[in-house]
């Protein structure tokens, strides 16, 4: 039951988010002495673990107008799948991921019931655990 | 229905899908590498083609009375229209990315540009160094 309810709400934040995704980009063309975009590729370590979860989240990425995966890793034993998302209005890294796990907390509560409690690992602390600059 | 409720749902439903795909064509223009390029191309069909089928769909309610063929259609056609556009963007960036294509240079940041811990980038047209030996035969 609960499933179902966060299952509506979700089709209804996708809606939502395409239209305003589409308004950002069409508004954008009339603001003159702005940088049209601003691209960046993200890297988003994922808390989907089945195939049907990855590949639903990978598609509401795309479907968002502004976000788009352009590449996909697969998990290993100690590292959870990654999304490279390219992402062209956002102000930050800090907010457009934001922005990915407000989604990938929704789609969850609608396939698992419940949101996931805990929060995923930060670019910047996996970066640490790994040692890379 | 009558008939100014029909012609202004057909009216604002087409016009608006419409414009949106050009503005979106426009928007390509205004970008630089091809992700960006398939990356705003999706208002035109993530909800410009929606709206189009909106309006047939309107048109048809009023020309020629409800049906739930049509309705079905129409619903079929609109998810499948969202699914087909986001599948395919997927494929189209993933091909892109793949092929090796240049990425705008404002890029930043690019996580894709530096290599995941542990990977082995090797240049196989460096000149060779005299191997080490090693404990594995």
């Amino acid at each position: 039951m609960m499933r179902l309810v966060h299952g509506i709400s979700y089709i209804a934040y996708i809606w939502w988010a395409i239209i305003t995704g589409s308004a950002t980009i069409v508004s954008r063309l009339f603001l003159p002495g702005r940088q049209y975009a601003q691209p960046m590729i993200v890297e988003v370590p994922l808390r989907c673990v089945t195939d049907l979860e990855v590949s639903l989240f990978a598609s509401s990425i795309t479907i968002t107008p502004g976000t788009l995966v352009a590449a996909i890793a697969a998990g290993t034993s100690t590292q959870p799948p990654v999304l490279f998302v390219h992402a062209l209005f956002d102000d930050s890294e800090e907010s457009a991921l934001e922005g990915l796990y407000d989604m990938e907390s929704r789609l969850l509560a609608m396939t698992r019931g419940r949101a996931p409690t805990a929060a995923a690992n930060t670019v910047t602390e996996v970066e640490q655990e790994e040692g890379r600059p | 229905m009558n008939d100014a409720v029909a012609i202004t749902l057909v009216g604002v439903f087409g016009i608006t899908g419409s414009l949106l795909m050009l503005f979106s064509a426009i928007a390509m223009f205004r970008v630089r590498d091809a992700l960006s390029r398939i990356n705003v191309f999706s208002p035109a069909t993530g909800l410009g083609m929606p709206l189009i089928v909106a309006a047939a769909y309107v048109y048809d309610l009023h020309a020629e009375g409800f049906s739930w063929g049509s309705l079905l259609m129409a619903v079929v056609a609109v998810l499948c229209l969202i699914i087909v556009s986001s599948v395919g963007s997927n494929t189209l960036s993933r091909a892109s990315v793949l092929s090796g294509q240049p990425v705008y240079r404002k890029t930043v940041p690019n996580r894709l540009a530096s290599p995941p811990a542990g990977a082995v980038d090797e240049d196989p047209d460096a000149p060779k160094e005299p191997e080490e030996p090693t404990g594995r035969s």
